[in-house]
C-alpha cells in the first residue's frame, strides 16, 4: 500500500487520475506486471477506484451500485456473470465493508461513514488489479476519521490488493502506507517507509512537510559525508548535523525538529542563548518558540531566527515549575537522545517553511 | 451557472483526457443547428439588403428596404409603440411581481404553498388562450363587463377591451411571473447572516431594506427586467387580438408579410431581430454582474408568520382573492366552452349550457383535425428538440473550447429571437429549392411547422439538458468508466438516468410551446396542417366563441397533462 502525500497542487491527485486513465501522460509509461497500461481507457484498466466525493450514483440503490461494475464484466474472462452471482458478489463486497443487508437503501439515505464504505465495496467488488483511493476520509468529519481509516484498513489488508492512496494528511498516509511517496510542485521528493521519511528526509521540503520542524540559516563549517557541523547563522555556535550529500562548504538550511533541541544549562560549547517568545502546551509536550541571539547584523536575514523546542514537562501535573518563563533567556542545544538537526543546502526559491506543518485542506479535488 | 470547481487543485493539469469523447457527432449537431438557426436568419439578413435568390437576379447589395423603412411613418410609429409597450410592461409586471415575490417569499400564511404554486401558473400556458380568456372575462361582451353594464344600467359595454391598455393588462398578467420568480430565487438565496449583520450595525428594517436587501436583489431584477422586456417585444398574440389598427412590430411583420409586401416584412424581421440580440447581449452582460455577486451562501432568512388572527385571515382572504382573479380567465374559458352559439346575448350569466360545443368539435374529422394537427407536429417537434438539445448540450459541456461555446450559443439563440422573426427567416429561406445551399421548398409541406416549432423548443430542452448536465458531478463518469463501463453504458445507466428530470421539464414546456404556438404557425400554416391556434382565430372570426372555448380548453388540458407527467413542479428551478 503506497500512499502519495503532498500539499495543494503538489501533482499528488493528477498522478492518481494518470493512473486510473482519467488523464493522459506526456510521456512515460504505466507499468502493471511488466506490462504498459497507459494506452487502456480506464474502463479496460480494472484499476477500482473510490472518489473523494464518492461519486456514489444517487439514482441507484447501494446494492445496484455495488453491481455496476459486476454488471460491465470486466474482470471475468466469461463476461457478464448470471444474476445470482452478481447478487452473491454484491452480498460478500458489502459484508466485507460490514453493510450487510444495506442493498436496498439509496445513496441518500445513508450516512457519510457508510457511503465511503459503499464505494469501497463497489470497487473492490470486480476484484481489481489495482485500487485507488483519492483522498477517502477527507469528507468525513474528524470523530469518524480514525475509526473508519482503521476499518479500511482491516478491508484493505484482509482483500489483499495493492492499494495507491492519495492524501495531504500525514497521520493517514503514515497510518495507512507501507510505503509513503512526498509529492512537492510536481516532484516526487522521497518513497521510503515512514521511518526513513521522518527520520532521514531527503530534501528539506520533505523535512519540513513531514512531521514539525524550524528552518535556520546555517554555514557548513566542518565534516563531510552524512556527518557534518554547521554554525547556526550569527550565533558562532556549531552543531553537529546530518546531511543528505552536501559536498561544499557554503550556506545550508538546518531543519530542526522540536523535540531534537533541548534546554541547557551550560552556556559553553555547542549553547545558543535565546528568549523564549511563545509557549504552547499540547498535551505531551510543551511546545515553546525561541528567538535565538544573532549577532546583530552579521546575517542576511532581517528576521530574528526563531526556533521551536518541544519539552516534555509532565511533571507540571505534580506542581513543577515550567522549563522556562516568557521573556526568559534560555540557552539551547541538540538534544542528546533527539534525532540530529539536519542540513540540507541552501534553497533561495523556496520560502522560509512555516513551523507548523501545512495542513489546509483539500479543494473538491 | 457555476461549474464545479474541477480546477482548484494543479496548477499544470494536463487537458487532455484518455478517453476524450470523440468530436465528430458534436460538428455534426453543430452543423444541423446552424443550418437550421443561423442559417434562415442570415438569408432573411441577405434578402432584405437585396441579395440572393428570392431578388431580381444581378442585382448588387442595396439598402432600398430599409429606405422605405425610415420614409414611413407607420413603421416609426410601430418601432416606437413596441419599445414603449415593451418598457411598460416590465414597470407593471415589476410592480404586480415583486411585492408578490416578497409576500410569498418572506411571510406564511394558511394556503401559502399552494397559491405558491398557482401564481407562478400563467408562464405555462399558452398566449393565445391568455389573451382570449381576457377577451371573454374583460372584452366587450365579457362577464365583468356585462355585469359593470347591467349594474350601472349603462346601455353599451363600459369599456371596449382595445389598443395599448389592454395589450398591457395582458403582459402585466403574464409576465409578472419573471419578478415574481426572480425575487423569489434571489429573496431564498440570500444569507440571513447578512440582515443579521445590519439589524446588529443599528439599521432598521428600511435601512436594512434600502441598504443590504434591494442592492442584493438588484442582479435578479436586472434580469426578470430584461425578459420581460424580450419577452414583450417578441409578444403577438395581444397585440394581434387586441391591437386592432395599433400595430407593434411583430403585428406590423405578420400584416406586411400576409400582404404580399415580402421585402417590407424582411426589413422589418431584420430590425426586430436586431433589438432582440441586443436584448440578449444586455441579458449576458447582466448574468456576469450577477455572478460577481452569486456567490452567497448560508441560510435563507426565515419567514415572518403571521400571528394576530386578523391579519392572518386577511392574508388568506387576499391571498385566495388574488388566486382566483389569476384562475378566472382560465375558468371563464371553460365556462364559455359549454355556451351554445347564439344563446347568449344580453344577460350576464349565459342561460344555456350544453356540450353542443364539444360535440361539434368531435363531430368529424375535418373539425378535429386541428387538434391531431397540432399534437403531431408538437410531439414530433418536442422529440426532436429533445434529442437534439441534448446531444448539443452534452458537446458544450463536453467541450469547452469554441465547439461547446458555438453550441450552447446555437441553442440559446432562438429563445432570444422572436417567433415572428423565425417564422420570416424561415418563411424567406424555405420557399427557395437551392439544395447546394441547403434551401429547400419546404414551405406549404407538412415539415414547415414541425421545424419551426422544433426552433422555439431548442432553447427550452437544450438548457434543460445543459443544466441537467452541468449538475453533473464528472466524477460519477468517471466511477463509471473505472467500473468497467464503456461510453455508451456510461451514457445509458448513469448521464441520462441523472439529466431524466431536468430534461422531462424542459420536454414538458417544450410541448406546452409548441402545441399553443401562434406566432409562427399564422405565418406559416396551411389549410391542411393548421393547428389549434389558427382555428381558435378563426372561430373567433366567425363570432363562435364556445368553439374557441374547446379549443382552449383542449389547449390547456394537454398542456396540462405533459406539465404534470413530466414536468412535476420543475419549472420554477
Amino acid at each position: 500500500m503506497v500512499a502519495l502525500l503532498g500539499p495543494s497542487g503538489s501533482g499528488k491527485t493528477t498522478l492518481l487520475r494518470l493512473l486510473a486513465g482519467f488523464e493522459a501522460a506526456d510521456g512515460g509509461s504505466i507499468l502493471l506486471s511488466g506490462k504498459d497500461v497507459a494506452p487502456l481507457p480506464p474502463a479496460r484498466r480494472r484499476f477500482g477506484m473510490v472518489f473523494q466525493h464518492y461519486a456514489l450514483f444517487p439514482h441507484l440503490s447501494v446494492g445496484e451500485n455495488v453491481a455496476f461494475g459486476l454488471e460491465s464484466g470486466v474482470g471475468d474472462a466469461a463476461g457478464r456473470p448470471p444474476q445470482d452471482e452478481i447478487r452473491r458478489r454484491v452480498r460478500e463486497a458489502l459484508a466485507l465493508v460490514d453493510l450487510t443487508g444495506f442493498e436496498e437503501r439509496r445513496p441518500g439515505e445513508i450516512s457519510g461513514g457508510q457511503q465511503q464504505r459503499v464505494a469501497l465495496a463497489r470497487a473492490l467488488a470486480t476484484e481489481p488489479r489495482v485500487l485507488l483511493l483519492d483522498e477517502p476520509l477527507s469528507n468525513l468529519d474528524p470523530a469518524l476519521r480514525e475509526r473508519t481509516r482503521r476499518e479500511l484498513a482491516a478491508a484493505i489488508r484482509r482483500v489483499g490488493i495493492t492499494t495507491v492512496l492519495v492524501t495531504h494528511e500525514q497521520e493517514e498516509a503514515f497510518h495507512l502506507g507501507d510505503r509513503v511517496a512526498v509529492l512537492h510542485a510536481g516532484h516526487l521528493d522521497q518513497v521510503g517507509t515512514p521511518e526513513t521519511l521522518y527520520e532521514s528526509p531527503a530534501t528539506r521540503f520533505v523535512a519540513t512537510f513531514v512531521g514539525r520542524a524550524t528552518v535556520l540559516p546555517g554555514r557548513l563549517a566542518g565534516g563531510a559525508a552524512d556527518e557534518v557541523t554547521v554554525e547556526v547563522a550569527g550565533t558562532g555556535v556549531a552543531w553537529p548535523a546530518t546531511s543528505a550529500g552536501i559536498d561544499a562548504g557554503g550556506e545550508v538550511d538546518l531543519v530542526v525538529r522540536p523535540e531534537g533541541l533541548a534546554f541547557t544549562h551550560a552556556t559553553g560549547d555547542g549553547a545558543v542563548p535565546g528568549k523564549v517568545v511563545g509557549r504552547r502546551y499540547v498535551g505531551a509536550v510543551t511546545l515553546y518558540r525561541v528567538a535565538l541571539e544573532t549577532a546583530a547584523g552579521t546575517g542576511a536575514e532581517s528576521l530574528v531566527p526563531e526556533v521551536e523546542v518541544a519539552v516534555a514537562e509532565r511533571r507540571l501535573a505534580s506542581g513543577g515549575d515550567p522549563a522556562a518563563h516568557l521573556d526568559q533567556t534560555v540557552h539551547l542545544a541538540p538534544h542528546p537522545e533527539g534525532p540530529l538537526p539536519r542540513a540540507y543546502p541552501r534553497d533561495d526559491r523556496a520560502p522560509a517553511a512555516p513551523a507548523d506543518p501545512p495542513a489546509a485542506p483539500e479543494g473538491s479535488r | 451557472m457555476s461549474a464545479p470547481s474541477t480546477a482548484a487543485a494543479g496548477p499544470a493539469r494536463p487537458a487532455r483526457r484518455a478517453g476524450a469523447p470523440a468530436r465528430w457527432p458534436y460538428l455534426v449537431v453543430a452543423a444541423v443547428l446552424l443550418w437550421l438557426v443561423g442559417y434562415p436568419l442570415l438569408i432573411t439578413f441577405l434578402e432584405s439588403l437585396g441579395i440572393g435568390a428570392g431578388t431580381a437576379a444581378g442585382s448588387a447589395a442595396n439598402l432600398d428596404g430599409f429606405r422605405e423603412f425610415a420614409g414611413r411613418q407607420d413603421e416609426w410609429l410601430a418601432l416606437w409603440r413596441t419599445l414603449w409597450i415593451s418598457a411598460a410592461s416590465v414597470v407593471l409586471s415589476a410592480l404586480v411581481g415583486v411585492p408578490l415575490g416578497f409576500v410569498f417569499e418572506r411571510t406564511d400564511f394558511p394556503g401559502r404553498r399552494l397559491l405558491g404554486g398557482l401564481v407562478a401558473l400563467p408562464v405555462v400556458l399558452p398566449p393565445l388562450v391568455g389573451v382570449i380568456a381576457f377577451l371573454f372575462l374583460y372584452g366587450e361582451s365579457g362577464f365583468i363587463s356585462r355585469a359593470v353594464q347591467a349594474t350601472l344600467r349603462l346601455d353599451g359595454p363600459p369599456w371596449s377591451l382595445k389598443g395599448a391598455g389592454a395589450i398591457l393588462l395582458v403582459h402585466a398578467y403574464s409576465m409578472y411571473v419573471y419578478f415574481y420568480l426572480f425575487t423569489r430565487a434571489a429573496l431564498a438565496r440570500m444569507d440571513a447572516a447578512l440582515l443579521e449583520a445590519a439589524a446588529s450595525l443599528g439599521a432598521g428594517r428600511w435601512r436594512t431594506f434600502r441598504r443590504v436587501t434591494l442592492p442584493l436583489l438588484r442582479p435578479a431584477l436586472t434580469g426578470a427586467a430584461i425578459l420581460t422586456f424580450m419577452a414583450s417585444l417578441a409578444s403577438f398574440s395581444a397585440p394581434y387580438i387586441f391591437g386592432g389598427g395599433f400595430r407593434v412590430m411583430t403585428t406590423q411583420i405578420v400584416f406586411s408579410k400576409l400582404n404580399g409586401d415580402v421585402l417590407m416584412a424582411q426589413v422589418e424581421t431584420v430590425i426586430l431581430a436586431a433589438m432582440a440580440l441586443a436584448g440578449l447581449a444586455a441579458m449576458q452582460w447582466a448574468d456576469r454582474a450577477v455572478s460577481t455577486t452569486g456567490a452567497v451562501r448560508g441560510v435563507a432568512p426565515t419567514r415572518r408568520r403571521i400571528r394576530h388572527p386578523a391579519a392572518r385571515a386577511a392574508a388568506a382572504v387576499a391571498g385566495w382573492g388574488l388566486a382566483i382573479l389569476l384562475l378566472l380567465p382560465h375558468a371563464t374559458v371553460v365556462l364559455i366552452s359549454f355556451v351554445p352559439p347564439h344563446t347568449w346575448t344580453r344577460e350576464i350569466l349565459p342561460p344555456v349550457l350544453s356540450l353542443g360545443n364539444y360535440a361539434q368539435v368531435f363531430s368529424g374529422f375535418e373539425n378535429l383535425r386541428p387538434v391531431l394537427n397540432s399534437l403531431w407536429m408538437a410531439l414530433a417537434a418536442t422529440a426532436a428538440a429533445v434529442a437534439l438539445g441534448l446531444v448539443a448540450a452534452r458537446g458544450a459541456v463536453v467541450h469547452k473550447g469554441r465547439l461547446g461555446r458555438a453550441l450552447e450559443g446555437l441553442i440559446s439563440l432562438p429563445w432570444a429571437v422572436p417567433g415572428t422573426v423565425f417564422a420570416v427567416a424561415l418563411a424567406t429561406t424555405f420557399s427557395v429549392s437551392q439544395p447546394w445551399l441547403g434551401r429547400f421548398v419546404l414551405i406549404g409541406t407538412p415539415v414547415i411547422l414541425p421545424l419551426a416549432y422544433l426552433l422555439r423548443d431548442l432553447p427550452l430542452t437544450g438548457r434543460a439538458a445543459l443544466t441537467g448536465l452541468g449538475q453533473l458531478d464528472p466524477a460519477l463518469e468517471e466511477a463509471s468508466a473505472s467500473l468497467g463501463a464503456g461510453r455508451w453504458r456510461t451514457l445509458r445507466r448513469v448521464v441520462v438516468p441523472l439529466v431524466r428530470p431536468a430534461l422531462a421539464a424542459g420536454a414538458a414546456l417544450a410541448f406546452i410551446t409548441a402545441l399553443g404556438d401562434f406566432v409562427t404557425s399564422i405565418v406559416l400554416y396551411t389549410f391542411d396542417t393548421r393547428p389549434i391556434s389558427m382555428e381558435i382565430v378563426g372561430a373567433l372570426r366567425m363570432q363562435e366563441l364556445g368553439v374557441a372555448g374547446v379549443y382552449g380548453v383542449l389547449l390547456t388540458v394537454a398542456g396540462a397533462a405533459a406539465f404534470t407527467l413530466w414536468g412535476r413542479g420543475e419549472v420554477a428551478s
